[in-house]
């Protein structure tokens, strides 16, 4: 109760105008990128994350909820109006927004988005809030060798989860452990892969390897593809978007139903929680759920509001999901997620059970940005800039990603003024575009990196403590736990023929 | 086809893999009294890189031909891509020489001739000029960034 009673006495923070500024900022960057097709909330968090240096962690960590729940509904702007979603999560919206749109009711489709994003933000929000705390309170229950089993846990499911590609998942989970290798060893003052450059001896920096992920690669996918958007700018010129027709008729909402909200949420947020399902998953089980239980299936995919409400009250469920894993035990659940981590980090603050107890008051306001994002940011956004919003499809590609490879190669300059760190920003780049460009999961690299040092770590600490006796993995009740999570998920995404994907799951 | 993009891509991989693993062997045994070594860890991620390396030639090897053959998406297109990190690339090079304004303005303009075509240049110059001075005011005066300028 006392840390509910923390994120609500939080709300006071959004008070003070720096984080004011920052969460709205956030919330419009977050909303411009992901509406744009090709750009996505990951990149807007990775091309922020140098700024974060100069800002207080509670600031930093508010503009991040805020970028992190606008990316989710913003998608939803394209999907619904030119039939390209901004974003992969908003890819099941655009089935029932788009025939919306063409029927002549493209902004009450949008005002259906806006709401489902809504409740589900909120829900998503308040779930996070009731059960992280509890979540922390179990994860100090487990101990040295069931760290190592859960960390193995999330990094497998990870893997496994990118059905069709498996062997590519595996791979780059294993470069993003060879990158987590190279430096000071843990635990022995030893240097690894170091190949006698010094700069290498503290490891490879979190900063250069989000910022060539995300931001680098991007512009080079960008370059390299160079998607056509014309007739997308085109289509946006006969669109037109009235404030007035916003608002659902209460009727519509009636026929949605409180339970296709409410159960689209749920599903979002225990997707959420998943490592490296995402919002894109989220929507689409929420989605083909929302279909199966319906008496009406056959008007999905001809404009029926239930579709929206479903989609996008499950991706922005997902926001909240996704923080429970990387509050308590440090292990994002996404990308987005894995820049949120990566902000904690360097301002030298460790993720893990200990984080709720010792710097709930760190955490509290971003848990107080995510809700008032999802309650006040979304609708206010949508109707203030709504009708303007689409315009922006039809901004410059040129400049624009001169400005990203600009913001990138500065940004990434600006953690240690050394110019070693850009070089490895361009490197890291070039690789996750090759990755990338050759259908490697560039996330399960991320997550190979971020989690290798802890793996490697509990491991060898597991193995000492039980003298080197393998064994221990299934004797200790806490890892034998994880590990038949593990085998249950091993079970259910590889032996077990699943579900067909969405193609906007599949994809980064 | 034994040397399409994803298998030079793949075989490049399997390489570095290789490297890496021998790099981890030589720095001594992987178990030793009856506990792990910085070794271990190193060995076992690079064997298995190398498994999975392997199993993906396997399976483009075993591709059928029409499959190996059919263009990609963007196969013979652009090569822009190579043309932006060499621009990035001389970027970072002249950044503390030339300073942050020059090295910039440079850049900015490289990328958006890349991004456009060869006309109106005059503009966007004056565009590039704009973009590196607005960077400069968010970095050095709202951020407190220090970056480098030919006049110290």
């Amino acid at each position: 109760m006392d840390f509910i009673y923390l994120v609500f006495s939080s709300f006071s923070l959004l008070a003070d105008p720096v984080n004011f500024t920052y969460v709205i900022l956030g919330f419009v960057i977050g909303t411009i990128f992901a509406a744009i097709p090709g750009l996505t909330a990951t990149l807007a968090m990775a091309l922020l994350l140098p700024l974060t240096y100069s800002l207080s962690v509670e600031t930093a960590l508010m503009a991040c909820a805020s970028i992190y729940m606008a990316g989710m509904c913003g998608g939803s702007i394209t999907a619904t109006t030119i039939n390209i979603p901004g974003a992969p999560s908003s890819m099941m919206t655009a089935l029932d927004g788009y025939p919306m749109q063409r029927q002549g009711k493209g902004a009450l489709a949008l005002g259906h988005a806006a709401l489902g994003s809504m409740f589900g933000g909120a829900v998503g929000a308040l779930l996070l809030i009731a059960v992280a705390p509890f979540v922390a309170e179990l994860s100090l229950l487990v101990k040295t060798t069931g760290k190592f089993s859960l960390l193995a846990f999330a990094l497998i499911v990870v893997v496994i989860a990118q059905r069709g590609r498996i062997p590519q998942a595996g791979l780059a989970a294993c470069i993003g452990l060879m990158l987590a290798t190279v430096g000071l060893d843990a635990m022995e003052p030893i240097t690894r892969f170091t190949y006698g450059y010094s700069s290498l001896t503290a490891g490879i920096d979190l900063m250069p390897v989000i910022i060539g992920t995300f931001a680098i690669a991007e512009v080079m996918t960008q370059a390299s593809a160079r998607i056509d958007i014309s007739a997308a700018t085109e289509a946006v010129k006969k669109v037109k978007i009235r404030r007035r027709d916003f608002l659902p008729p209460l009727a519509d909402i009636r026929k949605i139903g409180f339970g296709c909200y409410f159960k689209s949420c749920l599903i979002g947020y225990f997707v959420g929680t998943l490592p490296g399902a995402g919002g894109s998953m989220g929507s689409f089980l929420a989605y083909t759920e929302t279909v199966r239980t319906s008496s009406e299936p056959e008007t999905f995919g001809r404009g029926n509001p239930q579709g929206i409400a479903a989609s996008e009250s499950a991706n922005n469920a997902v926001c909240g999901g996704a923080m429970v894993p990387m509050l308590t035990f440090g292990i994002p659940g996404d990308p987005i997620t894995a820049i949120m981590l990566g902000v904690l980090v360097i301002n030298g603050i460790q993720p893990g059970p200990q984080l709720m107890s010792d710097q709930a008051g760190l955490i509290a306001p971003m848990l107080a940005a995510l809700l008032f994002s999802a309650v006040v940011l979304i609708p206010l956004t949508l109707w203030m800039i709504g009708p303007y919003f689409i315009k922006i499809v039809s901004v410059r590609k040129d400049v624009l990603y001169a400005v990203i490879a600009l913001l990138a190669v500065v940004g990434s300059y600006v953690a240690t003024y050394s110019t070693f760190q850009m070089f490895m920003a361009l490197g890291m780049g070039v690789l996750a575009f090759y990755l990338r460009r050759n259908g490697f999961p560039v996330i399960t690299m991320l997550l190979g990196y971020i989690l290798g040092p802890n793996l490697e770590e509990f491991l060898r600490r597991s193995l000492a403590l039980s003298n080197g006796d393998p064994t221990t993995f299934f004797t200790n009740p806490d890892s034998l736990f994880f590990v038949a999570l593990t085998l249950v998920f091993v079970y259910f995404l590889v032996i077990r023929k699943p579900a067909q994907a969405p193609v906007a799951a599949k994809a980064d | 086809m034994l040397l399409n993009r994803q298998m030079v891509f793949l075989y490049v991989t399997l390489a570095v893999s290789v490297g890496y693993l021998i790099t981890a062997l030589s720095l001594g045994a992987p178990i030793a009294d009856s506990g792990l070594t910085p070794a271990f860890f190193p060995t076992l991620v690079g064997a298995m890189a190398i498994v999975f390396c392997s199993i993906l030639i396997v399976q483009a090897l075993r591709a059928k031909p029409e499959q190996d053959t059919a263009p990609s998406s963007d196969e013979g297109g652009s090569y822009t891509h190579l043309w932006v990190v060499a621009a990035i690339f001389l970027y970072i090079v002249a950044f503390k020489p030339l300073g942050y304004f020059l090295s910039s303005s440079l850049f900015v303009f490289a990328l958006i001739l890349l991004f456009s075509t060869l006309e109106k240049l005059v503009i966007k110059a004056a565009i590039a000029v704009a973009i590196v001075a607005v960077a400069y005011v968010m970095f050095q005066q709202l951020f407190g960034v220090r970056l480098p300028t030919l006049w110290g």
